[in-house]
Formats: C-alpha cells, sequence, structure tokens
C-alpha cells in the first residue's frame, strides 16, 4: 500500500506537516486511513495550528481513495454491458449446451465437479477446441492432462473435408489460438493469472483475435494441498484466488471454466472438494458423472444462476 | 484539483435543513416475504442462511420494489420511487435475471390494471401493445435508479464505503431522488479491525442519509444432515429411499455459529434465518420450484413463513 511519502512528488499538498499530523495518529499509509475515523481526524485538524494545510491534505487522500475502487454503475449501463459483452459459448456438445441454454457464459465461472474419469478433462478439451476457432484460449494443466492430439481430433471431426493442405492450415490456426501453462502450485498459478491481467489490459480494445476463455484443469490440486485445519492462510488463499478468477472473468470479458475434484461426504455419496467456502465462489456448478463401461455421460446442475438445481441431462463426448 | 479536493470538507447541512430532514416523514416499509414486520430507514437488516437459500433474491426483491414508482401514467405499481445501493461483495449478481424480474413486475402492474377495467382478449393485448413503450420508458427509469459496485476486496469495500457520502450526495442534486435502500451481499471478512471500521462508516452515513440497510450473511447450519445439495439429487434419480436426506420440519430449531464480530452484531436491528427445505413445489411441468422457509429471530416471532421464487419474484406461501 502507498506510504505517504511515496505520494508527496504525485500530490505536493502531502508534505511533511500533513504526514507528521498523520504519524501522531498512527497513520502512515493509505490503507491506514481507511481504517481510521476521518470526521475524528479532521475534528483533530481543526484544532492544529495548520488547520487548512492539514485538511486539505486529508481531502487530497480521500480522493486517492476514491480511485481505489470500482466505478459505481447504474442499471441501464450494467445491462448495456451484459448484452454487449457478456456473451454465451457453447461447448460444443450437445447435452451441455442444451441443458445451460445455450453454453458457458463470458463473465462468470463455471465449475465441473465429478469423480475421476467422469469427463471433467474431456468436457474442457471440447470447449477449448470449440472457443479456439475465433478466440484465444488459455489452458492451465496442474496434471498434465492436456492433449492436443484430443484437440486436433475434435477439429477434424466438425470440419468439412477438403484438401489435406487447408485441414493442416485450420488446424494450425485454431491450435495456435490455445495457450497450454503448466502449473503445480498455487502461487504458480497466482504467477500466470497476474501476468495474464497485464497481458489483458493492454489487450482490452486491441482489434483482432481476444482471449476469452481460461481454464483451469483441476484448481482443487492447487488449492487442497494449503489447505490445512491450523492455518487460515489456506483458505485465504483460496478465496483470493476465487475472486481474482472472477475479477478476469468480469473486467476482461472471459469465461472460466474449473475443475475440482470429490470427496467423500456424509452416507458415502460424494460432494465437491474444498468445502463451504469455495461453494459460493463459482457462478454455476455442474456435476458430471459417467456411466460405467460405456461412453455416456451424466451431467446436473447443482447451482446455476437463472436454472432450478437439479437439472440433468446426459451427453456423450 | 484543489477546490474539488475542498468539497469533500464542506459542511453537511445548515439546522434548518436538518430539521426538515429529521421532520420528513418516515414510513414504515412492507417489503415481501419480510412482511411480518414493518421496517423503517435506519433499520439494519440482517438475512442468514446457508448457500442458495435466496438471500441474495429478497435482497434483488427489496430493490425492484424500491425502485418501482408508486403510481406511474396512471397504473398504480405499489413502488417507493427512490434509489437502491447495492454493493457486491461476492461478485455474483446476474443483471440479465435483474432485469427480467423488473420487466416480469412492471408487466404484471400494467395486465393488473387493464384486467380491471375489464376489456376483452383483443382489447387488452391491443392495450398492452400500446403500453410497450411505456413500459420501456418506465424500464429504464427505475433501472437508472439502481446502483451497483463490485467490491473484489476489504479495501475496496472500505474505500466504496468512505466515499460514499459524497456520491450519494451527487446522486442527490442529480437525481433529486434519495437513496433509500443499500444493500449489501455477503459479509465475509474477518479481520477485527476492518468489520469495526465498517460498522462505523455505515453508522455515520445513517446519520445524515437515512437508509435501509440490509445485508446478507452466509453461515453453516449446526444440523450436520441439513440440505445436502447432492443427497437432494440423489433424491430425484433413485427411488431408494435416502435415510440421510432428512425433511426439515418446521419445528426443528437449527442452531447456527455467529462468527460475525461483536461490532456487527450489536448493529444489526433485524435479524433473519432463510433456508430451503427438501420440499418441491410443483408448479407446472416445467418448474420445480423450492420451497425456501423464513424465521424472524429479531424480533423474535414464533412463525415461519414459507416461499417460493417465481419467475415475479417472491410468492408467499403460508
Amino acid at each position: 500500500m502507498a506510504r505517504l511519502a511515496n505520494l508527496e512528488t504525485e500530490y505536493p499538498v502531502l508534505d511533511s506537516t500533513v504526514r507528521n499530523f498523520c504519524a501522531s495518529h498512527g497513520i502512515f499509509s493509505v490503507e491506514d486511513f481507511l481504517i481510521h475515523d476521518l470526521y475524528m481526524l479532521a475534528a483533530f485538524a481543526e484544532q492544529n495550528n495548520s488547520s487548512e494545510r492539514l485538511k486539505e491534505g486529508i481531502a487530497q487522500v480521500l480522493s486517492v481513495i476514491d480511485d481505489m475502487h470500482q466505478p459505481w454503475l447504474n442499471g441501464m449501463e450494467l445491462l448495456e454491458d451484459a448484452k454487449r459483452n457478456k456473451h454465451v459459448f457453447p461447448t460444443g456438445i450437445q447435452g451441455i449446451d442444451l441443458l445451460l441454454g445455450g453454453g458457458i457464459r463470458v463473465g462468470q465461472l463455471t465449475e465441473l465437479v465429478g469423480p475421476s474419469s467422469s469427463g471433467k478433462t474431456q468436457v474442457c478439451l471440447r470447449t477449448a477446441s470449440n472457443v479456439a476457432r475465433n478466440h484465444m484460449v488459455l489452458y492451465l494443466d496442474t496434471g498434465n492432462s492436456f492433449s492436443p492430439q484430443r484437440i486436433a481430433y475434435f477439429l477434424g471431426k466438425t470440419i468439412n473435408p477438403s484438401s489435406a493442405q487447408a485441414k493442416n492450415q485450420f488446424l494450425q490456426k485454431v491450435m495456435s489460438n490455445i495457450s497450454c501453462h503448466s502449473v503445480f502450485d498455487i502461487f504458480a498459478m497466482f504467477d500466470v493469472l497476474h501476468q495474464l491481467e497485464s497481458y489483458l489490459r493492454c489487450q482490452d480494445g486491441r482489434g483482432g483475435c481476444q482471449m476469452r476463455l481460461l481454464i483451469v484443469d483441476s484448481i482443487s490440486s492447487l488449492i487442497s494441498p494449503v489447505l490445512g485445519s491450523s492455518s487460515t492462510q489456506g483458505r485465504a488463499l483460496m478465496t483470493s484466488a476465487g475472486y481474482l478468477l472472477k475479477k478476469l472473468a468480469h473486467q476482461h470479458n472471459l469465461a472460466v471454466l474449473i475443475i475440482n475434484h470429490t470427496v467423500g461426504g456424509e452416507g458415502g455419496y460424494s460432494k465437491p472438494a474444498l468445502g463451504d467456502s469455495w461453494k459460493c465462489i463459482p457462478h454455476s456448478r455442474l456435476f458430471l458423472s459417467c456411466d460405467r463401461g460405456s461412453n455416456n455421460y451424466n451431467v446436473s446442475i447443482l447451482r446455476h444462476p437463472s436454472m432450478a438445481s437439479g437439472k440433468a441431462a446426459r451427453f456423450v463426448i | 484539483m484543489g477546490s474539488h479536493a475542498k468539497a469533500w470538507l464542506v459542511e453537511d447541512e445548515s439546522a434548518r435543513e436538518m430539521l426538515d430532514r429529521v421532520l420528513t416523514e418516515r414510513p414504515f416499509l412492507l417489503l415481501p416475504p419480510l412482511h411480518r414486520v414493518p421496517l423503517r430507514v435506519g433499520n439494519v437488516v440482517e438475512l442468514a442462511g446457508p448457500s442458495s437459500s435466496s438471500k441474495t433474491h429478497i435482497l434483488i426483491q427489496a430493490a425492484i420494489t424500491c425502485i418501482l414508482p408508486k403510481l406511474w401514467k396512471g397504473v398504480s405499481y405499489g413502488g417507493l420511487g427512490h434509489s437502491a445501493m447495492f454493493i457486491d461483495l461476492d461478485c455474483r449478481f446476474d443483471v440479465l435475471r435483474f432485469s427480467e424480474l423488473l420487466n416480469h413486475r412492471i408487466m404484471e402492474a400494467a395486465n393488473g390494471s387493464s384486467s380491471k377495467v375489464g376489456c376483452h382478449q383483443k382489447d387488452s393485448e391491443a392495450q398492452f401493445a400500446r403500453m410497450k413503450p411505456y413500459n420501456e420508458e418506465l424500464f429504464a427509469l427505475c433501472m437508472k435508479r439502481f446502483l451497483y459496485i463490485r467490491c473484489y476486496d476489504s479495501s475496496e469495500f472500505l474505500a466504496t464505503l468512505k466515499t460514499l457520502h459524497y456520491r450519494l450526495q451527487k446522486e442527490r442534486e442529480v437525481h433529486g431522488v434519495n437513496v433509500h435502500l443499500l444493500l449489501i451481499d455477503r459479509k465475509s471478512w474477518h479481520l477485527q479491525n476492518v468489520s469495526e471500521a465498517v460498522v462505523q462508516e455505515i453508522r455515520r452515513l445513517l446519520l445524515v442519509h437515512p437508509m435501509l440497510v440490509m445485508a446478507t450473511k452466509a453461515v453453516v447450519l449446526g444440523n450436520k444432515y441439513s440440505t445436502n445439495e447432492l443427497t437432494w439429487n440423489y433424491r430425484k434419480w433413485s427411488a431408494v429411499d435416502n435415510p440421510y436426506s432428512r425433511n426439515i420440519t418446521s419445528d426443528q430449531q437449527l442452531p447456527y455459529r455467529e462468527y460475525m464480530p461483536a461490532a456487527w452484531q450489536s448493529f444489526v436491528t433485524h435479524r433473519i434465518l432463510v433456508r430451503a427445505t427438501d420440499d418441491d413445489l410443483v408448479n407446472g411441468e416445467h418448474q420445480n420450484n423450492s420451497i425456501y422457509l423464513l424465521e424472524w429471530l429479531l424480533p423474535p416471532l414464533n412463525s415461519l413463513d414459507k416461499f417460493t421464487v417465481r419467475d415475479t419474484g417472491v410468492f408467499i406461501l403460508s
């Protein structure tokens, strides 16, 4: 957080008189200002000799604080942004698209939960191959499950048979839209996401191919190691990861697809991993399972902003 | 820059203005499903409940009632005609769903008044088509009165609260309407000093800008066998009776652990607990709406309200 001393170059009104006064009340940075009672501070400033100066200083910090939060929007502006930017991307799997009323939505976190081999990675690969035709995709891989052969297979199924060269060119173009990064712990993921944030900030507004899909396969293998019962640091990391993903999704118009595993719950039924604190972070949660010995999968809605939970469907990959 | 910054510390109001403000009528608000206890500006209502128990929906319902006008072009909408501010700490607000609900309420009110006149089917359709541009105008007017902000962490939240006073004054000048409703979705920060600062800021704000504050809070109910989403889904698929999905009966007291610091607990004037039950209300072939239970903890009432959520909003069952 910015120390008041560092702000002096930009805002000369925050000179040493102001800073000494603030220091006498235990305020050394902008963050301290957030916790203090500013009206009391102004009242103290009133009694001081150089009250005008001090009040100007406080007013200046207040306007700095005003830049620290997101802008206020009214309903019409929100709606316009949703209609213009927050499209729905079909996953390419008919059963899921029908269930979700179109596909996964930009600006929202969609979580795929299921026991192992329930088709979660397959759904992600299929969605990536679908979205990569026109947009860029970032795939964060924690368990070396990304398979370019599978993506090529999905693409091969849907393009018209034409010359081998044209096919090759198309494959090249689409595959080059997908970036795959291996991350093996949560700090590496934070690193990648912060770099992504700076990249997207420059990229937004420029034309051309924009990034529209972020896949994290899987987030439970990144967070479970740090979640322990004794310290709260793990939970704080988990919450900040969730909020960072939400921020990226909303501000840079990405659809985020997250994979989570299941753990045993009461009664022998499995429940999503990462506990109750994580439950409220994704916008939509889908539960996947596989019929043993066949290619048929089941998907049901655990949570969705506009659909009733419990709705189920079947699909084939 | 200097004069703009100085505007922060201009005195708020003269004595006469203060008397005007305090002596203005402060009506009681009855917002379903919180209709058992009339609420006034200055009250702080806390909605507690496990996740997916329609808490955010109740906030949205209150916001829509607040931004709709009481009477507009001859049609009564039953709203308050004031602005509402929504601070989204959960960052999960869905504006498309919000606008759907608002549209449904507008159409319902418009249809209600036209059916009272007793027109035939054709006439009412023609009237509805005539009303459409009015509906859009009204829709835009209402949406402009809904103010929304997202806070991704507690420093952003504190920054928002500290600058809210200035923002509210600007709103008053621009729109001429007061903000009457402050909605905070999900209070989940755990730091002691942050909570104290938050309570202090809101308290100060309420002195100068009387508003009704409604905040949601996620709790984990004490009962180990409380509604588990997956067992609920399994119940739908298999016919085998699952002994663990016990129905939450009306007379079961589910304790929950209070984790908010004392500063917030003493600030809250009304407390409500909402939860979803395992029952469904079969409502046509497509809709299976869950039934929710609402219980007043402060002031403690012995009744439990049942309600369900529909397209037009909350529908009280009992």
